[in-house]
């Protein structure tokens, strides 16, 4: 198992090298940026001094040494100056991470929660008005788009029943690390949270009900019913633990979607968090924004196909990684 | 799936498509009974007449001693949060700022510094006009007590013009003083043409030409050198101050309202400074937060939001509110068709028109002028709040913007006159005008993409053009996106002939960063003598006299109009939207409740729609 972390970390190098690259030029491929940006929206500006800047922050620069300097600096954990926010990259996302990493795990044990009871049921009783019924808040879910789910849950929760605030991620006016302060952040939390988890169970339900539908035919449980087992234990014991499979393996690739967080539900309900921003920073150009990002997810991508392997050969002794 | 929960998944889409058509229905007939009731309104409108906003509240009563207001800060994006005015960037910053922060020195409708309004300093200029005393009054003191020195304005000079400063405002009012350039090329420790006092209450800023810039451009913000700690002294960089907790989520200033918390991105809290030094500001707190353009509108309803700048999409949404005023005044910006008549040159860092331009001859530029209908887009695409422009100085300037002056109004018949008169007389097959010498005539069209109103916008000059037989293109057949839109327009693209772009206009309203034969944001690449003339007259020693410069600008007002390398098309309207228990608020620029100060609530609670 060791072996094997260390051999993927090792891949993971040359990988990350060349997708830093590629980000690298086509981020600098994009027209414009951050300084002209800026610069236009300032009518009193001076045009020449922002020459001046451009040249001294090396704009200018042949692409290579813009990119040698960048990496250079990147390796040493410095992921430079945001132009547009006048701040240390690392602490932007410092910032930010808190809250998308709060809202993308709220939202996926929420999932999980919603998911892996509803498919379970459509699984065990198959064809019942139960699965039916989950079937089709399945494909429901799936034809709504998050930007109407997420308003439609403003409009209702948020304004006319006035049950839970509908911008930011806490009130201010509570104090910090006092008990209404975690009070509000919840209750902030709940919106983004539900508009996010409850048209994001399609792929979990579809996973489990199909495969249980599979497992349930297969031998073994045959075999386990002439046994005698009572009916609950075999589908617990036995067919369960097959049929949780191809979620556990989807668990690293949901780590990954944990820390791009949502552009809409953060933009609807005014949440600050790491999707936005990214958004953000590409039409503003903010280049040192935009690789650090890039070169997170990117990792966080390689890390979580890792994770999801060993996360496999946990669960299921059958997959041998030598 | 068996056809049973086909038909299950049917009806379960019936019954959700009945709830969604329930709601909009709602809106639709709310919509409908709130144009009944203020029926005289619209009649108003239909008759020709343009908008008109008040510019401040009818409520003045004295507000309630314990109030909080609700400010709403209308954006799809998360502030950046850097809360100072010498490295902000963006806009949502500046808002927050106004509140806990100002000027030393007070300003008039024009902008224009002024000794009346009351401000934390007063000035003098100088018989010569080449140098500047401000004094600050003793009882002006930053909100941690300490009182505010000509050397933490000295401070500002120093960090805009330091050689490691990358922001935006390092401007000519900057560096036209006297010893800031050997400073910022970091050839000097200090600058030489500032001068502070022996009791640290009195500044002397010695320019190097005498420029009338200075009474609406000086910077008269000063930075606490003891709180965010001295790059002068060497005791931290540039970018540590930018970066430091003490400008993001501790900042101070002198302003009526203190800070009291930051929750970066999303809202900032203020309390009343009792030490203000106007007096005692009328509310005991504020709470600023970001909301979304998508839901502003119910929050205003709702009363959870008493004041928010309305984007122009929602104003049919909040226009007949009964818990609101509408406040509106015309902004700082203005939309243009640009020309492109030469290239930058930047070897001499100049613009040089070139005479064998396909636009060069301008009664091409006025007839195209001439041919646009910009009062069908103002009142079609924007509710009225957009309305045709005349020049190029924004009606916010009271005394330069040259009322008389009718710009070119929309009157095709004169177009197409202009066009004859100029020899593009000839017509193709399709009755598109041939140029002078017979050839096809055609121009490419270049325009941003961004809001729905963008494409119908592009087409609809398009059509107008086409109307009066020129031919026109968009560049690539599509809309370019913003940042890809300026540097083609920068970079003088060859294939681009016109454009349409918007300023920001400054407070400044000395056209040449815009229109100067060497300013590089002069994207047409216009210039001419007279321009310059013109334009250098206007910030002369001369100028100081207001009735000079006014009479200066309009000319130059008029020379555009002749010349039209830029033609305005639209002025805007800015909206406030506030509720009724708010008092003594204007937002009209100078006015005495334009201060943040006055702002009081009279009601506990704010009322709801």
């Amino acid at each position: 198992m060791i072996t094997f972390i260390i051999r993927r970390i090792l891949v993971m190098i040359p990988q990350l090298l060349l997708l830093s690259i590629i980000i690298f030029l086509l981020a600098k491929a994009m027209p414009g940026d951050a300084i002209t940006g800026a610069f236009q929206g300032n009518p009193d500006a001076d045009a020449n001094h922002l020459e001046e800047i451009k040249e001294k922050m090396g704009l200018n620069d042949p692409w290579y040494q813009q990119y040698g300097r960048w990496l250079g600096n990147f390796v040493q954990g410095d992921m430079g100056m945001s132009y547009v926010h006048k701040q240390k990259v690392s602490s932007l996302l410092a910032g930010r991470l808190g809250n998308t990493l709060l809202l993308s795990i709220a939202t996926m044990i929420t999932i999980y929660l919603i998911s892996i009871p509803l498919g379970i049921i459509a699984g065990r009783w198959h064809n019942s008005w139960a699965d039916k019924l989950v079937v089709t808040y399945n494909y429901v879910a799936l034809a709504t788009p998050v930007f109407v789910f997420a308003l439609i849950m403003l409009f209702i929760f948020g304004f006319s029943l006035g049950w839970f605030p509908i911008t930011g991620s806490v009130d201010i006016r509570a104090e910090n690390g006092s008990w209404e302060y975690y009070i509000s952040k919840a209750k902030h939390l709940v919106l983004p949270t539900l508009s996010g988890a409850i048209i994001g169970t399609v792929g979990t339900i579809q996973y489990l009900r199909n495969d249980i539908i599979d497992t349930k035919l297969k031998d073994f449980v045959k075999t386990a019913r002439a046994k005698g087992v009572p009916e609950g234990r075999v589908y617990t014991r036995h067919i369960l633990r097959n049929s949780i499979l191809p979620i556990a393996a989807f668990l690293g690739y949901e780590i990954t979607l944990l820390i791009t967080g949502s552009v809409f539900i953060e933009s609807i309900y005014s949440y600050p968090g790491l999707g936005k921003l990214f958004i953000e920073s590409i039409s503003t150009r903010d280049f040192t924004v935009v690789s650090a990002l890039v070169m997170i997810s990117g990792a966080a991508v390689i890390v979580g196909t890792m994770l999801s392997d060993i996360i496999l050969s946990i669960v299921d002794p059958r997959i041998r990684i030598d | 799936m068996s056809k049973k929960s086909w038909l299950l998944l049917a009806s379960l889409m019936l019954a959700l498509s009945v709830f969604l058509a329930a709601c909009s229905g709602k809106d639709n007939a709310s919509e409908e009974g709130n144009t009944d009731s203020s029926g005289d309104k619209t009649e108003e409108e239909e008759s020709g007449g343009e908008l008109e906003f008040p510019l401040e509240v009818s409520n003045t009563d004295e507000g309630i001693k314990n109030g909080e207001l609700n400010y709403a800060q209308v954006s799809d994006t998360p502030f950046e949060g850097t809360l100072s005015r010498v490295f902000y960037t963006n806009a949502p910053d500046g808002e927050i700022m106004d509140f806990f922060d100002e000027g030393l020195l007070a300003t008039d409708g024009d902008y224009m510094i002024t000794n009346d309004g009351d401000g934390a300093a007063t000035y003098e200029l100088s018989e010569d006009n080449k140098s500047i005393t401000i004094t600050i009054g003793d009882d002006v003191n930053w909100h941690d007590g300490e009182p505010v020195k000509a050397s933490d304005l000295l401070y500002a000079y120093e960090l805009l013009g330091h050689p490691d400063y990358t922001g935006t405002r390092y401007t000519f009012t900057i560096s036209n003083i006297e010893g800031m350039d050997e400073y910022h090329k970091g050839e000097a420790d200090e600058i030489s043409g500032i001068e502070i006092s022996e009791d640290d209450k009195t500044i002397t800023l010695n320019y190097k030409t005498a420029s009338p810039s200075i009474l609406s451009g000086i910077w008269t913000y000063p930075v606490p050198r003891h709180h965010v700690g001295d790059v002068a002294a060497g005791e931290l960089t540039i970018e540590e101050v930018e970066s430091s907790e003490k400008i993001r989520t501790e900042p101070i200033g002198f302003g009526p309202y203190k800070v009291t918390k930051v929750i970066p991105g999303e809202s900032v809290q203020y309390e009343r400074y009792e030490d203000y030094h106007r007096g005692t500001p009328a509310l005991e707190s504020i709470v600023l937060k970001v909301y979304n353009p998508t839901s502003i509108v119910k929050a205003v309803k709702s009363g959870e939001v008493d004041v928010a700048d309305i984007p122009a999409d929602q104003y049919l949404n909040v226009k007949d509110l009964s818990n609101t005023e509408l406040l509106g005044k015309v902004d700082l910006a203005l939309t243009y068709i640009g020309f492109k008549l030469g290239e930058w040159d930047e070897k001499l860092g100049e613009n040089v028109p070139d005479p064998d331009a396909k636009l060069a001859d301008k009664r091409v530029r006025q007839a195209m002028w001439h041919a646009m209908d910009n009062d069908v887009i103002g009142k079609e695409m924007y509710h009225g709040l957009r309305f045709p422009a005349t020049t190029l100085i924004v009606p916010v300037f009271e005394s330069f913007h040259d009322e008389s002056n009718p710009g070119r109004m929309y009157d095709p018949d004169k177009a197409n006159e202009l066009l004859d008169e100029a020899g593009y007389t000839e017509r193709d097959a399709d009755g598109f005008r041939l140029d002078p010498d017979g050839n096809e005539f055609v121009l490419t069209f270049a325009s941003m993409s961004g809001g729905e109103a963008a494409e119908p916008i592009a087409e609809w000059y398009m059509q107008n053009w086409e109307d009066v037989g020129i031919k026109v293109e968009l560049l690539d057949g599509r809309l370019h996106e913003m940042n890809s839109f300026y540097d083609r327009v920068r970079g003088d693209d060859p294939d681009i002939d016109i454009f349409q772009g918007a300023f920001g206009v400054g407070s400044d309203p000395d056209p040449s960063g815009l229109y100067g034969r060497n300013s590089s944001f002069n994207t047409t690449r216009y210039a001419s003598e007279e321009n310059d003339e013109l334009l250098t007259k206007g910030t002369s020693e001369e100028a100081f006299d207001l009735d000079y410069r006014t009479d200066i600008y309009n000319q130059w007002q008029e020379l555009m109009v002749e010349d039209v390398p830029f033609a305005p098309t639209v002025y805007r309207y800015e909206i406030t939207v506030v509720n009724d228990r708010v008092s003594n608020l204007s937002i009209e620029p100078g006015t005495d409740n334009a201060k943040i100060w006055k702002w009081g609530v009279t009601e506990d609670k704010a009322s709801a729609d």
